[in-house]
């Protein structure tokens, strides 16, 4: 692969970043499409940083979607009148379209003898030759399936209002949540806990990942703050792969957030005393992972 | 969610027109693929749209994608996000920002913190996050996770866009020199 300049290994990062112009946008897709080389390097950062979406919450898409998909690319069973109120069913909005011709041609045309089966031979034959109208064509169906409103009138698809069938339920957006994570270690290269809180329900999950168990020991979370006279317990984690619990429920968000956490070494069963006793192996700050959406 | 190997086998039916193969594959990623377009199209109708076009493309470009180089889900919702981004930034520029029908979204069940799916790639990449400045952290992350603009970001930081804009490559780089990138 050739050297790129920095400008350009930057230009890849903020396209996969998200942070470019539309303009910029163009520019960037448009030299990977002639720079093979170019578009490996945008991909590698799509790679790098698409792993983020791991953190992303599922969120459900209404069944409608499935239903257009299908639609879309041709998929068996989208002739079924399949028929959502908000969604117009295909055929009907394909039958439209059809229509529209056939009133360009009587207008044009009006002398001749009707012929249906010879009219619909002769657009067949207008729409197989004429790319760019079958590709209008395609459009405007489209455009009717899913933003029926941009129409004008007369080219809306007929509203299915006899259609009894509820809408699906849209979930109620939930209020903007984040979440944190810190990494709980010695040295960089090797975690040996991922802490993970929920900002909304404050719940934390401690990960083991390198985490050595140590004979007749276990190892203790602490919250630690300027704000908190002295470190807290958050109990006992590592004898499990997952630790979750609600034990942060009762601290300050901004507590929380700006805490360093800290692992002690201590007997078995946790501290005895409620202080910290032995050694802290490791430590971390949360970082926030998905930001509130505004 | 299915494993890697399993939507790879999937993809790989799919590029073939397995119609069966990409319903499952649709059932398997869906939620995850929406979620990540409207936390930045913050709107269902434009998700909507945007999650059908990436799945038109999926279905298109199914032979493209190279289990050698990238896992399926990563390849998926790059789709999916590139095209939520573009949505997003050729309606800012017409200045829609305030529309009333924009809403909320947010995860509906925060991901059960992923337990499967915490990466080895993603604890480096967080591990590489995390040496940036608490506030260029932030950065990197809004501009990520909501698809925000230089302008969006130079409002909420309280800075020049262009002073944003060289954070953003200064992050970046500092990213790429963390992760040993070539």
């Amino acid at each position: 692969m050739m050297a790129y300049s920095e400008d350009h290994i930057a230009l890849a990062a903020e396209y996969a970043l998200g942070t470019l112009s539309a303009e910029e946008r163009v520019q960037v897709e448009t030299m990977m499409s002639v720079d093979k080389d170019f578009a490996a390097v945008v991909e590698a950062w799509e790679r790098k940083l698409g792993v983020l979406n791991q953190m992303v919450g599922l969120v459900e898409p209404r069944p409608e979607v499935w239903e257009k998909i299908r639609v879309a690319i041709g998929l068996a069973g989208t002739q079924e009148a399949i028929v959502h109120p908000e969604a117009p069913q295909p055929v009907a909005a394909a039958a439209v379209v059809a229509e529209q011709p056939a009133i360009d041609r009587s207008t044009l045309d009006r002398s001749n003898v009707i012929d249906f089966s010879v009219q619909a031979k002769r657009w067949r034959g207008v729409a197989t030759g004429m790319t760019a109208i079958a590709a209008m064509l395609v459009a405007l169906i489209a455009v009717q399936a899913y933003r029926p409103e941009l129409l004008p009138a007369g080219l809306r698809p007929k509203a299915a209002q006899q259609v009894v069938q509820a809408p699906a339920p849209v979930a109620p957006p939930a209020a903007a949540q984040s979440q944190y994570v810190a990494l709980l270690q010695t040295d960089a290269a090797s975690p040996a806990f991922i802490l993970t809180v929920d900002a909304a329900t404050k719940n934390f999950t401690v990960r083991k990942v390198g985490a050595e168990p140590q004979a007749g020991k276990s190892y203790e979370l602490w919250i630690v703050s300027d704000k908190l006279q002295r470190p807290r317990s958050l109990g006992v984690i590592g004898s499990n792969d997952f630790t979750s619990r609600a034990a942060l429920a009762a601290y300050d968000p901004d507590v929380v957030n700006q805490a360093t956490y800290a692992v002690t070494v201590e007997p078995e069963g946790g501290s005895p005393t409620g202080a910290a006793t032995g050694p802290i192996v490791f430590t971390g700050k949360l970082i926030e992972t998905v930001p509130p959406a505004r | 969610m299915l494993t890697p190997a399993e939507l790879v086998w999937l993809l790989a039916a799919v590029a073939k027109g397995d119609e069966a193969a990409f319903e499952r594959l649709y059932a398997a990623t869906r939620a995850k693929l929406f979620g990540v377009v409207i936390r930045i199209l913050r709107r269902q109708d434009l998700a909507e749209e945007v999650i059908q076009e990436a799945y038109v493309k999926i279905w298109n470009s199914a032979g493209q994608f190279n289990p050698g180089v990238a896992s399926p889900i990563t390849w998926m919702a790059s789709i999916a996000r590139n095209r939520a981004i573009d949505v997003v930034r050729k309606r800012s520029e017409t200045s829609i920002e305030e529309e009333p029908a924009a809403m909320e979204v947010a995860a509906d069940t925060p991901d059960p913190l992923a337990r499967q799916e915490m990466t080895e790639e993603l604890k480096r990449l967080l591990e590489c996050v995390g040496r940036l400045e608490p506030d260029r952290q932030k950065l990197v992350l809004l501009a990520y996770y909501n698809g925000w603009s230089r302008e969006q970001l130079a409002t909420k930081f309280e800075a020049p866009v262009n002073t944003v804009k060289t954070w953003l490559r200064r992050s970046m780089m500092d990213i790429r020199e963390c992760l040993g990138l070539t």
